[in-house]
């Protein structure tokens, strides 16, 4: 019987129970609603993904936590959930966002990217040995084929494309603000202050440069996707996503 | 990308079986595009000077008049590549890969060593059949450093150096014209003699300087910096008239989809289409 | 000989004003025994992408195959067509793939590329049979008769030529360098990719 706990059916995972769920899954999907909430917005000119950064103890040194990870120069990702698997996936991430670069000389476009870590979570729930992914992603990226996207991917390797959405603790809550908030002429600095905002909503402690992490991306100007393209073989283009510093966060707290 | 391509890592020896039989029968191999090339690099003031030439050769025939041999490692670290055309292209870009990775992993800039280490090691791998001589050049945490790789993979660290089938004439511009503490533009003006040596003097080497000064601060490319070899403007148009080809079948295939939209007349007496 | 004397063919692409054009003779050798006339050596990959390939003509077939389903499934995966850039690239780590053992073919890659801004752009590019590029502002050659498509090339080619004048000067360039090279020949086909057509033709050469 499918019970609170799983039941039978929660001994390995790849087993469906008889009311059609992988208990795992549901299990992996409460591990992320125990995470720090993260967020993303997707604005007219680009992308905000920001995050709590919560550590147990101020005797833990947290300049070395990092919760919004580059993948390559036009993405990036920002978890909530369990760190050590988020790690795991980021370097599976950033491996395959090369392999893709050393095939076609350019890096791959978002959905292309989501797709293949959404592959890698899905494979989670259906091999014999191991368990699914215990978090839950927000990938933002900018390419030129379909512009600044924002993808949401679940430990049972779903994803849909957002233009806005939260993860982790007070996701609902989260959410629900952000509807009411969100339109869709809304600049990147405004969603930068929405995304804030939002945070704030269920933050416990002091918001600061130190417990918060922001990542953006921006769209290119057709000026600099030109300088781009002539910039040649050696030539790399300009980085679209990148980590707002400590000084940059804390200027959009003190606003 | 699994889907894409071969998901084990290393060469493809599928077809080498075949062609050792082709070469058994006395089939003659061809040859591969190389840089003949004279590359370069130097210390000066406040950093490296990079500089190449552009002539890409496939025996005797100049195969590519204006080719980059200033290879992207990183953003402040950067590889000429002599020898074997395809070999200096790709592994530098695979070293520059692996490159990022290690810079995102590590949360710090990457240095010139760990590219030269990561350089050598794949090279010695290969026992020299990845036909790459590269002059490696960067400025890092540890200051700015100057390095030729040869195929083998044996290294060297010094304060100016070349190499490529020019590599001769560019030295004895180096070794009669390098000091210690040049200025950057002095340093920049050795280059470009040291290569010019090599494009007028090397046949393997030809056409324009390549040039790249790297300081701790910024990287700048400059591509095409000297061009002494442009090809003089043609006096006469050699266009043909049109009609002087004679051909048998031509086909059209049209781009561009176009819709034609055409009103059907209403029936007489029909009964109207529901709109709603 | 050479293995990529073997079957003989020769191919040449040039760029235009907004427009590309990509050349081949027709025959197919075994030696110096003519086998076939009807040997085409240019694919297309897209719309605004062709691919011409050189050399041994068993090699020329498989990597036709390969890169059309690479391309397919390129296609399929990310729900756009591929660029003439990416293609290239595509081209590239494909042949460097086998460094060890090569493919004998020389590719010739001759489309218009969609610019930021979108518009299109002429792009042509070559490789060698390990896949080291080459972007040439102006013409790209391979084949038996590269020596000689390289010298005429060198002497007929002028910038900006439009779509009907880049088919004169392709069309000499070709004729009359295959006609000095014993391996190549038997007539030709030229491709002139336009951003609204492509003009395909079947020239008249010596059958000798």
């Amino acid at each position: 019987m499918a019970t609170a706990d799983g039941g039978a059916y929660s001994y390995s995972l790849t087993v469906f129970s008889p009311s059609g769920k992988l208990v795992q899954i549901e299990h992996a999907l409460a591990a992320v609603s125990q995470g720090t909430t993260s967020l993303g917005i997707k604005a007219s000119n680009g992308i905000v993904i920001a995050t709590e950064k919560k550590s147990s103890s101020i005797l833990i040194d947290d300049s070395m936590l990092e919760k919004v990870a580059v993948i390559c120069p036009n993405i990036g990702i920002v978890y909530s959930g369990m760190g050590p698997d988020f790690r795991i996936l980021i370097a599976k991430a950033r491996k395959s966002a090369q392999a893709y670069w050393k095939i076609y000389g350019e890096y791959p476009p978002t959905r292309v990217l989501t797709q293949e870590i959404a592959t890698v979570m899905q494979e989670a729930t259906q091999s014999g040995g191991v368990r699914p992914y215990g978090v839950s992603l927000l990938v933002a990226g900018y390419d030129s084929n379909r512009g600044p996207t924002l993808y949401q991917v679940d430990p049972s390797g779903s994803f849909w494309a957002w233009k806005a959405s939260a993860i982790g603790k007070n996701m609902t809550n989260a959410k629900t603000f952000l509807e009411k908030r969100y339109n869709d002429d809304i600049s990147l600095e405004d969603a930068i202050h929405t995304a804030l905002l939002t945070l704030k909503e269920g933050f416990e402690g002091q918001m600061t440069e130190k417990t918060i992490e922001i990542g953006v991306v921006t769209v290119p100007t057709l000026a600099e996707l030109e300088e781009g393209k002539i910039g040649g073989v050696t030539g790399r283009v300009k980085p679209t996503f990148r980590k707002l510093t400590e000084e940059e966060v804390r200027d959009y707290l003190a606003l | 990308m699994s889907a894409f391509h071969s998901t084990k890592p290393g060469f493809d020896f599928s077809n080498a079986n075949r062609n050792a039989f082709l070469e058994g029968k006395g089939v003659k191999m061809p040859k591969a595009t190389s840089t003949g090339t004279t590359i370069v690099g130097c210390l000066f003031k406040d950093g490296i000077v990079l500089g190449a030439d552009t002539r890409a050769t496939a025996g005797e025939i100049v195969a590519d008049k204006n080719c980059e041999k200033i290879h992207y490692i990183s953003e402040s670290i950067r590889c000429c590549g002599a020898g074997t055309a395809a070999d200096t292209e790709f592994i530098t870009a695979l070293i520059s890969s692996n490159i990022e990775l290690h810079a995102l992993s590590t949360g710090r800039k990457p240095r010139v060593v760990t590219a030269m280490t990561m350089l050598k090691q794949r090279l010695f791998q290969h026992q020299g059949h990845i036909g790459a001589a590269l002059v490696l050049g960067g400025v890092d945490a540890t200051g700015a450093h100057l390095f030729t790789v040869a195929p083998h993979g044996s290294t060297d660290k010094l304060p100016y150096v070349t190499m490529g089938s020019g590599s001769l004439a560019a030295m004895a511009v180096f070794e009669s014209g390098w000091r210690p503490n040049l200025e950057r533009a002095e340093a920049l003006q050795l280059v470009v003699a040291a290569i010019s040596a090599g494009i007028f003097n090397d046949l393997g080497s030809g056409s324009n300087v390549d040039a790249c000064v790297i300081t701790a601060t910024e990287t700048e490319m400059l591509r095409n910096y000297v061009m002494p070899n442009v090809r003089v403007e043609k006096e006469r148009k050699y266009g043909f008239r049109r009609g002087t080809t004679a051909w048998t079948r031509e086909k059209v295939r049209d781009l561009i989809v176009s819709e034609e939209i055409r009103p059907i007349a209403v029936i007489a007496g029909g009964e109207e289409m529901d709109t709603s | 000989m050479s293995i990529m004397e073997h079957n003989g063919g020769s191919v040449i692409a040039m760029a235009g004003k907004d427009c590309v054009a990509i050349a081949s003779d027709l025959r197919l050798g075994a030696g110096a025994m003519t086998v076939a006339m009807n040997f085409e050596k240019i694919f297309p990959v897209s719309d605004r992408i062709y691919l011409g390939l050189t050399g041994l003509a068993t090699d020329i077939t498989t990597l036709r195959d390969r890169f059309r389903y690479l391309v397919n499934m390129f296609t399929i995966k990310e729900s756009r067509t591929i660029e003439p850039s990416t293609f290239a690239h595509l081209v590239s780590s494909t042949l460097y793939s086998r460094r060890f053992g090569p493919y004998f073919t020389e590719p010739v890659i001759a489309g218009l590329e969609r610019t930021p801004s979108g518009g299109l752009k002429p792009y042509i590019a070559g490789a060698d049979l390990i896949g080291c590029l080459n972007f040439a502002e102006d013409f790209i050659v391979a084949g038996t008769a590269s020596d000689k498509l390289f010298g005429v090339a060198e002497g007929l080619w002028e910038p900006n030529l439009g779509p009907e004048d880049l088919f004169e000067t392709i069309s000499q360039t070709l004729l009359n360098s295959v006609d000095r090279d014993a391996y190549s020949g038997w007539g030709a086909i030229v491709y002139v990719i336009t951003p609204e057509k492509v003009i395909t033709r079947t020239l008249k050469g010596r059958m000798d």
